[in-house]
């Protein structure tokens, strides 16, 4: 039976052979583990989009309205806690991953040629999840989201020249209301996920292109000297991707998975009180990966250098990390064999926990 | 019969020229509604209206001691009236003029704490700090806080509120 439909397709268009192709493509064997992340990353985003699509069986994008109908589908529909702290968790979770994914090409030298687009790509999709998380966090309708959405459409509006503009589109008017929040589902629950929709195979057919390069340990037996690109081409042993490395990615994302799960079940998401524009005690906080950000918001005082904060320098970090593969030209790729950027990578990632860190306090105690 | 581009080159560059012009055409014919829709805020009045804070007299104020009075202003924003709810700081200086200041900060926006011990408004966010009257004593903020345009009624006592900022060229904040 099995049989026939498997030749009912392949008479016609040659199913096996395609099926063939995809999974025996050759991956290096020795570092396995590590090339799971990529794998990993496009399983929470299709867990993000079908815990999402059921979401929005009771999600409503207006201010009042929105913590109620939050609060409703974690507190009065069947499960909806699971659902609700699946996509909270899986969200964070990923954030967190693509964090790790980067740190393992960069370490590798994996961006230099002849995969620079495929860093870019990558860039694109890691910005586009990083907004997906700050809209998602505004569109619960509690405290935080209000002013996580003031301060954030405020930051913008610091972009030289265009930067007034920028806030009154992205809020739909001068003051949040409800186009802004209109404004911020369309942008969280349609355009975003289709452009990292888009760019996922996009990232994935220039991997498949170039071959994985994986990291400089399998190419220990290699004759060809480190700074010779054609080093780079040939990995010392290769197994296909299925089963093998497909096998390494499904055990990565169960274990990713249950522990998702957990947080879901036993923390859940907190949705916390209703959004008071009148509140006089409330301090906001911003959600984890942006406390860094907050961080450097708190220096740069006075008129002339808040664009310091605001602007110049997320701004040039980002392009610096966009680029870096037209930056950094050298042929190395062992983390040893060039140690200026292996420690740089490494004080920017401590750079990024410690602003982290102290990102949460308040500079000020709020009260006294 | 046409020529295939295989034969003819000019026909090549004539088919290239057509499929070129076809997508620039619906490119920018879809672009004009789109961009219409985005940018729409950009063209749209801002309502500006007056509502009643209430009467001087009856906040009892005390010299540097800020009064927070919630005002509610309604306003047309889209498709729907809306109320929007937002602090007035009321602040009488030593030598009794009055001063209504928002209670945002100027830095990000963040809702201000007033701290009676120290005699200043905390901004939980980064940390800004302004004294009574309005003036930057620490922290990012880039101005002193924005002040409400106001004005009294005829009893010299009732005072309105306008959802509208003083000195704030760039319609910051609110
Ligand atoms: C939704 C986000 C992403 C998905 C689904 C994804 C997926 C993948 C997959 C499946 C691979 C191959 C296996 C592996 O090494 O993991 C890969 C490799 C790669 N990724 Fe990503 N990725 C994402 C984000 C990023 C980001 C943010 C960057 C960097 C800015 C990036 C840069 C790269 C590069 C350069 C490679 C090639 C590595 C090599 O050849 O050894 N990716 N990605
Ligand atoms: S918003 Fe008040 S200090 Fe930044």
């Amino acid at each position: 039976m099995f049989k026939q439909i498997q030749n009912w397709f392949d008479e016609r268009i040659g199913l096996t052979k395609v099926i063939e192709e995809f999974n025996g493509e050759r991956i290096p064997r020795r570092g396995g583990w590590a090339y799971t992340l990529g794998s990993l990353l496009a399983f929470l985003f299709t867990v993000q989009v079908v815990t999402g699509i059921f979401l929005l069986f009771y999600y409503v994008p207006y201010f009042p309205i929105a913590r109620n109908a939050t609060y409703f589908l974690k507190h009065h529909v069947v499960f909806g806690n699971i659902l609700l702290g699946i996509h909270l968790w899986g969200a964070f979770t990923m954030i967190f991953v693509i964090l790790i994914h980067m740190a393992r090409v960069y370490f590798s030298g994996a961006y230099k040629k002849p995969r620079e687009m495929q860093w870019i790509a990558g860039m694109v999709l890691f910005s586009v999840v990083v907004v997906l998380g700050l809209t998602g966090y505004m569109l619960v309708g509690n405290e935080n989201s209000w002013w996580t959405i003031n301060v954030l459409t405020n930051v913008a509006s610091h972009t030289p020249f265009i930067g007034g503009f920028i806030r009154e589109i992205a809020r739909g008017g001068t003051e949040t209301s409800v186009l802004t929040m209109q404004h911020i589902f369309a942008v969280h629950v349609w355009l975003l996920p289709i452009v990292v929709i888009m760019f996922i195979p996009i990232h994935l057919f220039l991997i498949r292109k170039t071959g994985h390069q994986g990291m400089a340990l399998e190419y220990k037996n290699s004759k060809i000297s480190e700074d010779d690109e054609k080093r780079w081409l040939k990995p010392d042993g290769t197994v296909p991707f299925f089963p093998d490395q497909f096998y390494k990615d499904m055990i990565v994302s169960l274990v990713v998975f249950a522990v998702i799960y957990i947080l879901a079940v036993y923390v859940g998401a907190p949705i916390g009180p209703m959004y008071r524009p009148l509140a006089l005690n409330f301090a906001p906080e911003a959600d984890w990966y942006f406390l860094a950000n907050e961080e450097i918001l708190k220096y740069f005082p006075g008129h002339g250098l808040i664009i310091f904060s605001t602007f110049l320098i997320p701004s040039i970090g980002f392009g610096i990390l966009f680029l870096l593969p037209f930056i950094d030209r050298t042929k190395e790729r062992s983390p040893f064999k060039r140690p200026a950027a292996t420690v740089l990578g490494i004080l920017f990632l401590l750079l990024l926990v410690y602003l982290t860190l102290i990102g949460g306090e308040p500079k000020a105690p709020a009260t006294v | 019969m046409a020529k295939s581009s295989e034969e003819s080159p000019s026909r090549r560059t004539f088919m290239m020229v057509v499929i070129g012009l076809i997508s620039t055409v619906i490119g920018i014919a879809l672009a004009v509604p789109i961009l219409g829709a985005v940018l729409n805020p950009l063209f749209r009045k801002r309502d500006i209206v007056w509502t009643k804070l209430g009467k001087i007299s009856d906040l009892n104020l005390k010299p540097l001691t800020p009064k927070f009075v919630p005002v509610y202003f309604r306003v047309k924003e889209g498709w729907s009236v809306n109320t929007l709810p937002r602090q007035v700081v009321v602040v009488k200086q030593v030598n009794g003029d009055l001063l209504f200041f928002s209670n945002q900060c100027t830095h990000l926006g963040c809702p201000l704490h007033w701290i009676a011990a120290r005699q200043k408004f905390l901004c939980p966010c980064h940390g800004g700090m302004f004294n009574a009257t309005g003036q930057v004593v620490g922290g990012p903020p880039p101005r002193p806080l924005y002040q409400w345009v106001h004005k009294f009624g005829k009893d010299k006592d009732t005072v309105y509120i306008q959802n509208k900022f003083k000195d704030n060229p760039k319609d910051r904040g609110i």
